[in-house]
């Protein structure tokens, strides 16, 4: 079972699949970094080296991902609310930020929007 | 930190949008006098910091005490300018 920044992948699946499993990689990111490590997009994580997995966790380690990055997303949106701005308190309420409309099509402001944003995943365990 | 969605709007060659306000550095031991304003637009730049300002929202003038956070911002982000709606219940029906 290989292990990537402490978290066990099955042997058959894909590197970048893995990859875009933790908070704050997304395509674009899993592709520059399988492209430093000169990893097949069609890799799967069952064929890479020891040495590669530890190269991925020492360059995951270095980046700003899961709760930091969901820490320093909530900071941001504290330091909106506690200073009294507009952005803050729409934040708050649940509601569009950026002056959309809000007689329909708030869905997903009303999903998203709030002080302690940032994803539903890995967060205090 | 990013600076303000509005500040990335504007063209650099504009830089902040500064309006003359009258800024006076109260003396210790006085009462810093409150400076009225409607320029909502104006950037808050580092010198308006501690002071007391006064922002129309449009009907009246909101008192905002300006923090170091707010460099950056805008002085109408912190005036309100929509009342909450409040259901009231009618008199005769």
């Amino acid at each position: 079972m290989p292990f990537i920044s402490n978290i066990n992948f099955t042997e058959g699946t894909l590197v970048k699949r893995s990859l875009e499993t933790f908070f704050g990689i997304g395509p674009k990111v899993s592709q520059s970094i399988m492209a430093r490590f000169h990893i097949q997009p069609w890799a799967k994580v069952g064929t890479l080296k020891a040495s590669t997995l530890i190269d991925l966790t020492a360059e995951l380690s270095n980046m700003k991902i899961e709760n930091d990055l969901r820490r320093e997303i909530q900071d941001s949106i504290m330091r909106l609310k506690d200073m009294g701005s507009y952005r803050g308190r729409r934040h708050a309420m649940g509601l569009p930020v950026r002056g959309q409309r809000t007689r329909t099509q708030i869905a997903t402001a009303r999903k998203l929007n709030r002080t302690l944003r940032g994803g539903d995943g890995r967060m205090g365990t | 930190m990013y600076p303000t969605r509005a500040l990335l709007s504007r063209s650099v060659w504009k830089g902040p949008n500064i309006v003359p306000l009258p800024i006076v550095r109260a003396a210790p031991g006085q009462k810093v006098v409150p400076i009225k304003t409607q320029a909502r637009s104006a950037t808050i730049l580092p010198n308006f910091v501690h002071q007391k300002f006064q922002i129309h929202n449009g009907k009246n003038y909101v008192d905002v005490t300006i923090t170091e956070d707010m460099v950056g911002h805008k002085l109408g982000e912190f005036a309100p300018t929509r009342k909450q709606f409040t259901y009231k219940q009618t008199k005769n029906k």
